[in-house]
């Protein structure tokens, strides 16, 4: 089933005499359950693409339907009751509050809903015990390692079973031994919870965990690459290569 | 761009966010200049009771300088901190630090001399309003006039020249201090670590609320006569002081993270939007403000304490004015009451006279003393009385072996407590007379000379009264021993005779009250002292409002990434908002409860040595207080929703 359909959207800053096109009649569709990957050099569009995607930005031309739902033009406050119900974030700067405990973070998504203390404290235990942060309910976030922190905010999205989960550079601020352990549990959570995840990166290696990875040139689709049934280390070099070909800046003689 | 430009457009961006900065500035500037103003007028002589007016409204204006300073240089603190990374940056592009300094000072400079300008024109233009307040309060029937003064000019601009001076000097060295790595990180360091409640801090948070209890324990019973001397009375004043002041700081640095760590506790993790935003952020961030909050709240305590008292005096000023002279005209002079009588009499105005025989004798109170009085060491179990006969009275009758008392002062009462009734003794040169005693409630009917300011006058037989006087001991006597009251039959004429009584011409050192000039002067000096308290009540209201509002500007753009991630995750501005709103509810609701608390037990310890009437004025001059300090709570509330809006 096609959780998320993007049909030729256009994004453009600037107003009309000097304006500049980030997304040019893009389209894209993935299907429930898919951990999807997104690259692109700097500037190719992709954080445009996933902030237009997950609804925090607004595009200027074309369509956006989850679940079935336009959300290209809704209204503010239609947007944020979506984003609530359907939608979970995982940000390269973990984005967790200061101020409130392991535990108060990953709660948030449900004390929006309105959910009963008792499910959410299940959903909680489940949740915190999958990622390995159960022992950490009660830190501060500064207590904690970047690591930690990451799957906190890992937990934090998953809690409340959105449809999509978007994730912005997941594992750019980490070192490698916690980007794997982040990158396994989260591919881990995409098969037992059957989560679609959207994943935003320019790491060849967190891009081989997906199923699918996209490439994004200069606003526009630039090729796919399906993992199959390949390994890890051959989808690996498959990117590799692509991202080879991709780069650089064309010579124009 | 060059660096004019540069400077206009930062001035241009500042004055959208400063706009309060420059509002409590004009309004410090115009309240100065006005009562410098007041000091050189020539009106003020009017004012002159007894207390000098211009005198008084120097000695505000000082504090005024005082308040207005502090404000001032605390603001520029938090200003400076708020653009270290613009001062970095230029420092970056190559700027030298002269001429950073040189293009804040310019930019300083024609914001506030273009506040002080105004502010000066403002304070002009209210000046003769302020004295009519001023005259009306005071009661005084003159017509206020608008001078220009040069003096008061040329003063008002030296003061807060200077003033100028000190926030160049304060930025200068910060400049000074700061490289350009520092300057990047200025904003991040000023708040306190998040950190878990330490055992310590439980200790400080019940220590906290113990203090301020305990001071407020001692208070409501420093006057009930259970302290057995005046060393013990000065001492618990300075316990009081101490412990409410610690524990007030106590409070802010442990008590409310305290508590709130509690609340939180038992919410087990689960919170809801407004317990995110208010219990989680102001757990932390209140500790790291304790020292201004305490100075706040005390001084507004104070403020609150100050301005109550000498409103409940004004507003007793009628009642106390009777008591102390219940007559309409006392004189103690048959002369004198001759001469007044016969003006009166020239004048057609109708008056009745009474005169009535006061005599002063030692009363042994031993039996009578209520038990917790008896160890007060400034009180002996003499003391000596006024006397009066019962014929001065219509409708009492004793019998030769009775005596009355009649009520004493709110603020005797409260020192020296005596029982319904019980054994006497007076006391003459020769021979003792035993009496039985009783209380009636009645107010002594002669003047407070006799009755020294509140003792119990004794009423006695007229057999007994002569037995007295034919043993008197003359040193205890007052020069003269007569009250000769007067009463206009009719109210109207009362004014009418005041002033004849003020024109007479009465012997020097002779003892004579009027009832009316009483209740002005009262009027006048409370007025004069209500007056000043609360300008600079408002002035440090309006200079303290504007430091928290300046906090929570800061406070909230640290919070803005938290406001993004919580958008992100689905909050809709208005579920944000309410958060704020339930935050600000506390952040500017515990100072000012804790501040109207202060006050009230203050105020409640000792308001009747000041008048009659406690709960009306207290509440209303709460009322005012808390109005005008919601409006600062309301306007960082705008801000915050400002923030939050382009948070996403």
């Amino acid at each position: 089933m096609v959780i998320l359909e993007a049909t030729k959207i256009h994004k453009s800053y600037g107003n009309k005499l000097n304006k500049q096109s980030v997304l040019s009649g893009l389209d894209i569709s993935i299907e429930e359950g898919e951990f999807v990957g997104i690259m692109g050099s700097s500037g190719s569009g992709k954080t445009t693409l996933l902030n237009v995607l997950s609804s925090i930005d607004q595009i200027s031309n074309g369509s956006i339907t989850i679940e079935g739902t336009e959300i290209s033009n809704m209204k503010e406050k239609q947007l944020a009751e979506f984003r609530k119900n359907h939608l979970g974030f995982i940000f390269q700067e973990y984005n967790l509050l200061d101020t409130l405990t392991v535990k108060e973070n990953i709660l948030l998504p449900l004390s929006i809903t309105n959910t009963p203390k008792k499910i959410a404290n299940e959903k909680f235990e489940n949740v915190a015990r999958e990622l390995g942060i159960l022992e950490l309910k009660n830190k501060y976030p500064n207590e904690i390692s970047g690591g930690q922190k990451q799957r906190t905010s890992a937990a934090r999205a998953f809690i409340h079973d959105p449809s999509i989960i978007f994730a912005d550079e997941p594992t750019g601020a980490l070192d490698s031994k916690s980007a794997s352990d982040l990158l396994n549990k989260l591919s881990e959570l995409n098969q037992r919870r059957k989560a679609t995840i959207v994943m935003v990166t320019h790491d060849p290696v967190a891009a081989s965990y997906c199923s699918r990875v996209i490439f994004i040139k200069d606003g526009t689709i630039y090729t796919q690459l399906n993992k199959g049934e390949q390994s890890r280390q051959v989808f690996f070099n498959d990117i590799i290569k692509t991202q080879g070909v991709l780069g650089g800046v064309q010579n124009e003689h | 761009m060059s660096i004019n430009v540069l400077m206009l457009r930062n001035l241009r961006k500042n004055i959208r966010n400063y706009y309060l900065y420059v509002f409590a500035l004009v309004f410090s500037v115009a309240l100065y200049f006005a009562f410098v103003t007041l000091q050189y007028d020539p009106s003020m002589d009017a004012v002159e009771g007894s207390i000098k007016g211009g005198a008084a409204i120097k000695a505000a204006s000082v504090l005024l300088v005082a308040i207005v300073s502090i404000f001032l240089l605390y603001a520029n603190t938090i200003f400076i901190k708020r653009r270290g990374k613009e001062i970095g940056l230029f420092q970056l592009i190559g700027m030298t630090k002269g001429k950073i300094f040189r293009i804040l000072s310019a930019e300083n400079f024609i914001l506030y001399f273009g506040s002080l300008v105004l502010g000066i024109a403002v304070g002009f233009s209210v000046s003769k309003l302020i004295l009519m307040i001023l005259f009306k309060i005071m009661g005084i029937d003159a017509i206020a006039s608008l001078r220009f003064s040069t003096p008061a000019l040329v003063q008002t601009l030296i003061v807060f020249f200077v003033i100028y001076l000190l926030i160049m000097l304060m930025n200068y060295g910060f400049i000074k201090r700061q490289s350009i790595l520092s300057l990047f990180r200025v904003t991040s360091t000023t708040e306190g670590n998040v950190k878990k409640l330490s055992f310590f801090e439980m200790i400080i948070g019940i220590a906290g609320i113990g203090l301020i209890l305990l001071g407020y324990s001692i208070s409501s019973r420093l006057f009930s006569g259970d302290l057995t001397s005046m060393t013990e009375l000065s001492i618990s004043m300075i316990t009081i002081l101490a412990s409410v002041i610690i524990g007030t700081y106590l409070f802010y640095k442990g008590s409310v993270s305290f508590i709130f760590h509690l609340i939180r506790k038992k919410k087990n993790g689960y919170l809801n939007i407004k317990e995110v935003l208010s219990l989680s952020s102001i757990m932390f961030r209140m500790k790291s403000n304790a020292v201004l909050l305490t100075i706040i709240t005390t001084v507004s305590a104070l403020a609150l304490g100050l301005l109550s008292l000498s409103y409940i005096s004004f507003y007793s000023a009628e009642k106390s004015a009777k008591l102390y002279v219940p007559s309409d005209f006392i004189l103690t002079d048959i002369q004198d009451a001759k001469q007044f009588k016969e003006a009166l009499t020239t004048e057609n105005l109708l008056f009745t006279e009474k005169i009535t025989e006061v005599i002063q004798v030692d009363v042994n109170i031993e039996n009578i003393l209520a038990e917790n009085s008896k160890t007060l060491g400034m009180m002996s179990n003499n003391m000596t009385l006024p006397v009066i006969s019962e014929n001065s009275l219509e409708g009492i009758d004793l019998s030769p072996d009775e005596a009355y008392f009649t009520k004493t002062s709110s603020a005797m009462e409260n020192l020296i407590s005596m029982k319904d009734q019980g054994g006497i003794e007076f006391k003459g040169q020769h021979e003792v007379i035993p009496q039985f005693y009783k209380r009636i409630d009645m107010e002594a009917p002669v003047l407070y000379n006799f009755t020294g300011g509140g003792l119990p006058l004794a009423i006695v037989d007229d057999t007994t009264f002569e037995r007295l006087k034919k043993d008197l001991d003359p040193a205890l006597q007052r020069k003269s021993s007569l009250n000769i009251g007067i009463d206009m039959k009719e109210r109207a004429s009362v004014e009418q005779a005041n002033e004849l009584f003020q024109n007479m011409k009465f012997a020097k050192g002779h003892i004579t009250d009027s009832q009316l000039e009483t209740m002005n002067n009262q009027k006048q000096t409370m007025g004069l002292i209500m007056f000043i308290v609360a300008f600079l009540g408002l002035t440090f209201l309006i200079t303290s409002g504007c430091i928290l509002y300046f906090k929570q500007m800061d406070e909230s753009e640290n919070e803005k990434p938290n406001y993004t991630i919580l958008r992100k995750l689905g909050f809709t501005q208005g579920d944000l908002l309410r958060g704020i709103q339930a935050k600000q509810l506390f952040n500017f609701g515990i100072p000012l409860v804790i501040g109207l608390l202060h006050s009230y037990f203050a105020v409640k310890s000792g308001w009747f040595f000041f008048g009659t009437e406690l709960m009306t004025p207290m509440i209303l001059v709460m009322l005012l207080y808390t109005a005008l300090y919601s409006i600062f709570a309301v306007l960082s509330v705008f801000y915050y929703k400002k923030v939050i809006k382009e948070s996403l």
